[in-house]
């Protein structure tokens, strides 16, 4: 299967600090890729790399087979990209903000049209798009988020703990959306949670970093082997510790 | 740069800015209402404070031995004194709130001359008014002494003026107003247009930081430049437009405040005469200078990541506005070539030299010139500090490394 993101010894430095340190892995079309890692292992700095929002010290990230270092605009074309660090115009209503980011990627007027459409369908937007997104609860405003992400339809996303602050019910509709859009729709995903149980029901490969290292990358069935624990939260802990 | 992507930007901030009830306060209600309240408010306190100082009472005290001397008898006809014979000391005439001492002693050996001295607290405007109606008095007393002795002594009066000196005022109407309004439009033209412009600068830069809408935006397929551009034109927009109400409603209260003050006929002496090509010059010199203070707050403001850490910008950044504007009013300020390289400072020199008609084309070019070069740097500034990812990731940024 075609490699649609890739980080290639991505390293990157604040000041004294090396949040991250030489990561290199890979991720195929159609795949789901869990990152994991503990608070402050480089997660997040890893996934500002991938979507060219921080540029490396050193290495490269490919999206899609672009360069995010010197063919950015085409790899941010293929990229939809969600963290928490992200919010919503609040005096936009969700189909105003969804167009306004379908412009934003040039997506033909009336393919944009239909996809909003579609995609206001799926999520249940049409139920509160005459509010502005102010007004929207913290479920509602990641359902506005995650269609933001994807109104362009793009090869490849990024979500960031997409169901941090969402009930039982939201979560599980995002991740069943999440696993119909790479199994039914061949989209590569990273995703990145703190939830184990989570990454166990959806994930294909995971990478576990620490310390801005690379700890794990492969399989869960692989990490629990090498650790020799039965569960993956137990052998999380283990590789995260060991060091 | 996209075009498309530049207006799609440009389009959202102004429809966001236009959504928000406080930015519409700021641009549209606060002139249309502020100042004419505001005017009528100072109009209505300033003319209670002359009628004041007209017509309140002031005892004015003299010394008991020059009670019946016709001068006194003079001031005891005036309607806003009470004159009372009373030996006084200065202590006295500062314990009384509301008094003035007059001394009067006849000369010695003298034809009836007096030595008249007056006791009053100049700090009070009351006293201050009613000690230069004394001071009248007393000269016209003079002046009658003065021209009894000429015709004792059958001389005519212009003996004691060998010279006759008239001061003829050239400046028309439209000059004297074109002086006044030149002498702090400048200024306020200048203010109206930062307020207008930095406010927004704010909402869209660190306020969206803030509020974690920024970062949607830089994992787009957008070049800097085209996020900088569509900014920057809706910076500008409510720039200009803050700036246009601002002005438009001075003028309406102002005109309004000296009808109401002065009748139809002041009217005529606040009319302002500034030719097509004098009105062409201020136009691009508000155009020119909107397109810089926009740029430049965009550049600042964008360094903060909150709201609260870009206010703190606000102060300092509106002495860098306000002071070379308050040095264009210094005596002997003048547009030069020199001063017409110095920003915000050649913009007031050059604002109010239209207003007055007496501006050099070729210094106003040269102002026009420099605005343009002082905007492009601002503007260059701007998409420098975009372009660093602290900024974008809402991270302290570092100046060293943002200019190293």
């Amino acid at each position: 299967m075609q490699v649609q993101i890739e980080a290639r010894n991505l390293t990157k430095d604040f000041e004294e600090l090396r949040a991250v340190d030489d990561l290199s892995f890979d991720v195929k079309a159609g795949e789901i890729f869990g990152l994991l890692g503990p608070n402050g292992a480089g997660k997040t700095t890893t996934l500002r790399m991938l979507s060219g929002l921080l540029t490396p010290s050193s290495g490269e990230a490919f999206i899609n087979g672009h360069s995010m270092s010197n063919q950015k605009i085409e790899a941010r074309k293929s990229l939809g990209f969600l963290t928490g660090e992200m919010d919503l115009y609040r005096r936009l209503k969700p189909l105003e903000l969804l167009k306004y980011f379908g412009n934003l990627y040039e997506v033909p007027e009336k393919e944009l049209d239909e996809r909003i459409n579609h995609l206001a369908d799926v999520f249940g937007i049409n139920d509160f798009k005459d509010r502005y997104c102010e007004k929207l609860s913290t479920g509602q405003k990641q359902r506005v988020s995650i269609v933001r992400t994807l109104v362009h339809d793009p090869q490849v996303v990024i979500l960031d703990e997409p169901t941090t602050g969402l009930d039982i019910m939201a979560s599980e509709f995002i991740l069943q959306f999440i696993r119909k859009m790479a199994k039914e729709e061949g989209k590569t995903v990273i995703f990145s949670t703190h939830h184990l149980n989570e990454v166990e029901r959806l994930c294909d490969r995971i990478a576990i970093i620490h310390e801005g290292k690379l700890k794990h990358y492969g399989t869960m069935q692989e990490a629990k082997s090498i650790t020799q624990r039965e569960n993956l939260a137990d052998a999380f802990f283990n590789l995260v510790t060991e060091a | 740069m996209r075009n498309n992507i530049i207006s799609t930007i440009f389009k959202k901030e102004l429809r966001e800015v236009l959504r928000d009830k406080r930015m519409i306060y700021l641009i549209i209600l606060l002139p249309f209402f502020t100042y004419p309240v505001l005017f009528t408010l100072i109009g209505k306190v300033g003319q209670n404070q002359q009628e004041k100082i007209r017509d309140d009472k002031v005892t004015l005290l003299v010394n008991p031995e020059s009670a019946e001397l016709p001068i006194v008898k003079t001031l005891e006809a005036m309607l806003n004194l009470e004159v009372e014979p009373l030996s006084f000391t200065k202590d006295m005439i500062d314990t009384m709130s509301t008094a003035i001492g007059v001394q009067i002693d006849q000369k010695p050996d003298s034809n009836g001359d007096l030595s008249i001295a007056i006791y009053f607290d100049e700090s009070k405007d009351l006293l201050n008014a009613r000690k230069h109606q004394v001071v009248g008095v007393i000269k016209a007393y003079e002046k009658q002494v003065v021209q009894q002795r000429l015709a004792q002594q059958e001389l005519p009066p212009e003996f004691i003026d060998p010279v006759l000196l008239e001061e003829v005022n050239m400046a028309s109407d439209e000059q004297i107003a074109g002086k006044i309004l030149g002498s702090f439009l400048p200024m306020l033209l200048l203010i109206f247009i930062f307020v207008g412009c930095i406010y927004i600068a704010i909402d869209i830069t660190s306020g969206e930081k803030e509020r974690k809408t920024l970062q949607s935006l830089f994992t787009a397929p957008i070049h800097v430049p085209e996020i900088i551009a569509g900014k920057f034109l809706a910076v500008f927009c409510v720039g200009l437009v803050s700036a246009l109400m601002n002005v438009l409603s001075l003028m309406v209260a102002m005109l309004i405040q000296v009808r109401l003050m002065g009748g139809a006929d002041a009217m005529g002496t606040f009319a302002i005469s500034i030719s097509t090509e004098g009105w062409l010059w201020i136009g691009l010199i508000v155009f020119l200078t909107t397109i810089f203070l926009a740029a430049l707050t965009l550049a600042v403001v964008q360094l903060a990541n909150s709201y609260k850490e870009a206010q703190s910008y606000v102060s300092p950044l509106m002495m860098v506005v306000i002071i070379p504007a308050v040095l264009s009013q210094m005596p002997g300020m003048e547009l030069t070539m020199s001063t017409a390289m110095i920003p915000m400072l050649n913009i007031a020199l050059a604002l109010g030299a239209v207003l007055k008609g007496t501006y050099d084309i070729v210094l106003i070019g040269a102002v026009a010139a420099s605005v343009v070069v002082y905007a492009a740097l601002s503007l260059w500034l701007a998409s420098k500090v975009f372009r660093n990812e602290n900024v974008t990731t809402g991270q302290k940024v570092s100046l060293k490394k943002l200019f190293g």
